[in-house]
């Protein structure tokens, strides 16, 4: 299908962007990868009347060591992310995420703020993001705010950016060594959407878990932790029974989609077994 | 691994010329295809052409009140609408019976049914156009249960029960010392083909139009568009445009009357293309289906009886129903000697979407049930279930349920035997982690993982059935080419599907005719019919055509070459002059003159129609002659599940199957390895998923098929016995893969398991969610 008549617009900086955002209002969409805007737009699904492409703003680009934390330019390309020294050395997790995303097509043009600001609880990226605590960063005309990953992403395809705010940084905090992770994506076939996802991140002190943190992905209208696993494992051993009867928990206040791949109740299931999955490949990585 | 392994020594008679029967000859479409260059039919072009699109209904069942077109002709662009009420001849098509609307007129019957249809200068405007007719439905509440609709109030003024096939067979109170019996299941499973409907039609001058299509059966298409024009048949020319699959998908009709209705009536070529949506509504699907079964055996492990109740859902149009429930019926006993039967088939109309021809054609339905039921079987006797297979195993001479004794060959200890004999796969220890279930994904480690092996055999019949006058057209002509070397031109109307017979074709002249240059005219109407390429019936229908056609070329030539050279050719004395690798020689004398010599400049051309012996239809119980020959085949399935996932990997189809002779070993080949990649698909992912009588996965995206990664290894054994009476002694190959492989992979789950699978296709939650609660995953 061919897309409805819009306008284009291409923007040179984040300021033009906002002054375009500005302008146009909610008949704007900013186009960044396009790898999930464009197929909205040949169905028909979405129908901006203006695009303003940040293909071209290239201080959105890349990974800059901000101290305690990386901040990833909104534009920066999955593949640039999964390839990024910083990223591995003190970001594993989202490295390992980014490679789970589409296909090396997709993870050459697709962005993580492309990926962030269409608020797919379906995609890669959110519950990784909610997992790691990070924060959104988003300027509009009157300046810049931060906006935590568990206040950004609000419903199904939609998250906490006003309609002339532009995402510009995904900031992520430094991870240690004593930080395990890992992500389990269940999937019927190579290259389509997680049915359930699961990104565990685990401290491991003195044999004992720290801390861990579970996100979820595709087990509601946004991505969810999974409390009731984390509280369970505050402080536990890092024994199989624990994180057995900790992932018993993990879907507990989910509302999981019913559609074609799988009913809720098995989504729920597949959220337990993979979250104790992930939960051991943490401990073991 | 593969291996080809002969049982039966087969002559192969082999000239100077290579690529004749028996080599794997390289076919003439495969280097276009893989490069890219060969023209499919979605590549149709002409000057000045238009776009079709057709409306279709979103519900179930509705009773249309009105259909207004107004809005939409007014679009500029837009050049024909066009309705129920524009369709000049018959309102109805059908392959079997005329009971399907062109367009929906009064009550539409199923979601996807066709209710209008637009031309417009760009495919665009006439989607546009499409959404701008309004239609007016009453929604009615679709009849959706194939078990009720045996006696609900009927949906088609034909009726509900669109066939019902009984068959009785020996003592029907005969008892065993065991019984098992069981109740399955089988999703609607979708051909998936690659290349979408599409075709071309261009008007003549003279009221009359060509049509370039892509389909299974030229003739019964121009039939049937013909009539819904009210158009002599001279006037519906067809031509085959490249194919891109078809599985069966492409035997009934579905854009063919729509596109050559706006041809006509804006005198301009109009061009259809469906996209994926649309062409998951736009063509028939794999008959879901509810089976029955109670097998009864003597301890020792004899089978004494079957009892069957089939129930298979046809969906809203009759299409092929008659001739699937037939051979779920006839079949349903599985290829065992059962002295004793008992089957009712049913095949109904409900508001589901039509259900016709795919790979396999009711034996598929029939024998995931028959062959849980052996297994079960072996369990309650405590024997192995290959041994008990091997036990019952029919032969030659045996009869089947319908009574009829089999003449032919029956290969299936052997095909049993030559699947048991593969090596099994290693261990899953030794494999590297992307083999395991969730492959690429990750989401299995070898502590998840289960392994399981089953085993399944079976079998249908190849070509027409049932008395049907089953035939094939080919012409050969034989010719000086360009170069002085002789050049063989072939022409009929069967159509090349993917299968590999254009090869064969060329195989048979080369062989027959010593030419090594064959040239292929492009299959149309201009020829007699040459029938449908399903049933594994072309190899050696057409084959038997061309190769009659090509004793046609040499009996004309010998006899031109005679009176040229005063040779005595009267009664025996014929047998003297023969044409043998290329020469035309005197068996007694000196003479020996070239093809091109004994052609001495006039070419020789012939056309032959070829028969294979006539088969009777079934009496009131389900006994007669009803099929031609037999083909088997036996596979050995390998699984590894992750259980707590449901994720299945199929490791490997190791198979025996009975081909009769291969013609083309490599062709036959693939053809095993596509037909398995069917059956595994069915058995693991594949569904038409069914919302209310909604279509709800009509994409690629949501459809599942295996890929690449998805594929086991597969090893082959090709059984060869060649069969009597068949041309060269080949069985038709590409159903067989389908038929079994799909039970013996459930089977190997169930292996891996424990539990009862009782419906395919599995899906991963029937496994993971009984796994340990004690449920039977159902």
């Amino acid at each position: 299908m061919i897309p409805a008549p819009f306008e284009y617009v291409r923007v040179g900086s984040v300021d033009e962007a906002v002054d375009a955002l500005s302008e146009h209002g909610e008949e704007a969409t900013l186009l960044a990868g396009g790898h999930s805007l464009l197929p909205l737009m040949r169905l028909r699904l979405a129908v901006p009347e203006v695009l303003v492409d940040l293909g071209r703003v290239d201080e959105l680009r890349g990974v800059r060591d901000a101290g305690d934390h990386l901040a990833v330019g909104a534009m920066t390309t999955h593949h640039q992310v999964m390839s990024d020294p910083l990223v591995r050395e003190h970001c594993g997790v989202l490295a390992e995420v980014t490679g789970e995303v589409g296909d090396p097509q997709v993870r050459h043009r697709g962005t993580i703020g492309g990926a962030c600001a269409h608020g797919d609880a379906a995609g890669d990226h959110p519950a990784c993001l909610l997992a790691l605590d990070a924060t959104m960063v988003a300027r509009d005309p009157g300046g810049t705010r931060e906006i935590t990953a568990a206040d950004f992403f609000t419903g199904i395809f939609e998250t906490a950016l006003a309609p002339d705010e532009v995402l510009t940084e995904v900031h992520l905090p430094k991870l240690d060594g004593s930080w395990g992770f890992d992500y389990q994506k269940f999937q019927r076939v190579k290259q389509a959407w997680a049915i359930v996802g699961a990104c565990a991140l685990v401290r491991r002190e003195d044999g004992r878990i720290g801390e861990a943190r579970v996100g979820l992905t595709n087990l509601g209208s946004v991505p969810v932790r999974a409390t009731g696993t984390e509280r369970l494992l505050a402080g536990a051993a890092a024994e199989p029974d624990a994180l057995r009867e900790a992932a018993a928990q993990a879907a507990e206040g989910t509302q999981p989609p019913t559609d074609s791949n799988a009913r809720p109740d098995y989504r729920r299931h597949l959220a337990r077994v993979l979250t104790l999955r992930a939960l051991q490949n943490s401990l073991a990585s | 691994m593969r291996s080809s392994t002969g049982t039966g020594t087969v002559p192969r008679e082999r000239g100077r010329v290579t690529g004749g029967v028996g080599d794997s000859a390289r076919r003439p479409d495969g280097a276009p295809k893989v490069d890219g260059s060969f023209a499919f039919s979605s590549d149709l072009w002409a000057d000045d052409m238009l776009w079709g699109r057709t409306l279709r209904s979103p519900h179930p069942s509705a009773r249309i009140r009105s259909v207004d077109v107004e809005r939409a002709r007014r679009i500029d662009g837009v050049v024909a609408v066009v309705t129920a009420d524009d369709v000049p001849g018959s309102p109805c098509f059908g392959l079997e019976h005329r009971d399907q609307p062109v367009f929906a007129h009064d009550v539409v019957r199923f979601h996807g049914e066709p209710v209008a249809a637009v031309a417009a200068v760009h495919p665009e405007i006439a989607a546009r156009a499409c959404e701008a007719i309004e239609v007016d439905y009453a929604e009615l509440d679709p009849l959706l249960d194939p078990e009720a609709a045996i006696d609900a109030d009927p949906i088609h003024p034909d009726g509900n029960v669109v066939r019902h096939l009984r068959i009785r067979h020996g003592d029907v109170d005969a008892g065993g010392d065991v019984t098992v019996e069981g109740t399955y299941e089988l999703g609607m499973q979708d051909q998936a083909f690659m290349g979408p409907e599409s075709g071309l039609a261009i008007p003549d001058d003279a009221g009359g139009v060509d049509l370039y299509i892509s389909t299974q059966w030229l003739h019964v298409d121009r039939d049937q568009v013909a009539a819904c024009l009210g158009l002599p048949t001279e006037q519906v020319r067809l031509t085959l445009s490249g194919v891109g699959g078809a599985f069966g998908a492409r035997e009934d009709v579905s854009l063919q009357v729509h596109v050559c209705l706006l041809a006509l009536r804006t005198g301009r070529p109009v061009k259809m293309l469906y996209s994926r949506e649309e062409s998951f509504l736009g063509h028939v699907h794999r008959h879901p289906g509810r089976l029955w079964y109670r097998h009864h055996a003597t301890a020792d492990g004899d089978l004494v009886k079957v009892e069957a109740r089939i129930v298979l859902d046809g969906g809203a149009y009759a299409s092929s129903s008659s001739a699937v429930i037939a051979n779920a019926s006839c079949f349903a006993a599985g290829p065992y000697r059962m002295p004793n039967a008992t089957v009712d088939g049913y095949v109904v109309r409900t508001n589901n979407p039509p259900c016709g021809a795919m790979r396999g054609f009711g034996a598929v339905q029939a024998c995931f049930g028959y062959e849980a039921q052996m297994d079960k079987l072996a369990a309650a006797l405590g024997v192995d279930p290959v041994e008990l297979r091997l036990r019952n195993a029919l032969a030659p001479g045996d009869s089947l349920i319908t009574g009829q004794v089999i003449r032919g060959t029956a290969p299936v200890r052997e095909v049993i035997e030559a699947a048991r004999a593969h090596p099994l796969p290693p261990d899953p220890d030794g494999r590297p982690e992307v083999l395991l279930p969730g492959g690429t994904g990750l989401t299995a480690s070898r502590g998840d993982v289960r392994r399981g092996v089953g085993f399944a055999v079976g079998f249908k019949n190849v070509a027409y059935s049932e008395g049907f006058d089953d035939y094939a057209t080919a012409s050969v002509r034989l010719e000086e080419g360009v170069d002085g070397e002789p050049v063989a031109t072939v022409h009929s109307a069967a159509a090349e599907v993917g299968q590999g017979l254009v090869t064969l074709a060329q195989q048979v002249v080369r062989t027959e005719l010593g030419v090594e240059r064959v040239i292929l005219r492009p299959a149309d109407t201009s020829i007699g019919s040459a029938g449908s390429s399903s049933a594994s019936r072309q190899a050696w229908m057409t084959g038997g055509a061309v190769q009659a056609a090509c004793n046609a070329v040499k009996e004309t030539l010998l006899r031109r070459v005679a009176g040229a050279h005063g040779v005595d050719v009267e009664g025996a004395r014929r047998q003297l002059l023969v044409v043998r690798d290329g020469w035309v020689t005197h068996v007694e004398g000196d003479l020996r003159l070239s093809l091109v010599e004994a052609l001495d400049g006039r070419p020789v051309e012939q056309v032959s129609v070829y028969r294979h012996a006539p088969t009777t239809p079934l009496d009131p119980d389900g006994q007669g002659d009803a099929h031609v020959a037999f083909v088997f085949a036996a596979h050995r399935a390998v699984v590894d599940v992750d259980q707590e996932l449901g994720l299945i990997r199929v490791l490997q189809v190791a198979t025996g199957q009975d081909v009769g002779r291969a013609l083309n070993p490599v062709q036959v080949t693939g053809q095993i390895e596509g037909g398995i990649a069917q059956g595994v698909g069915l058995a693991v992912m594949e569904e038409v998923v069914m919302d209310d009588g909604r279509v709800r996965n009509a994409s690629f995206v949501d459809y599942l098929i295996p890929t690449a990664l998805d594929m086991p290894e597969v090893a082959a054994t090709l059984v060869e016995q060649p069969e009597p009476g068949a041309p060269f002694g080949a069985k038709g190959v590409g159903e067989p893969p389908t038929i079994s492989s799909t039970a013996a992979v459930v089977a190997a789950v169930r292996d891996a398991t424990g539990l009862e699978l009782r419906r395919v296709p599995i899906r991963p939650e029937h496994i993971a969610l009984a796994a340990g609660s004690g449920a039977d995953g159902t």
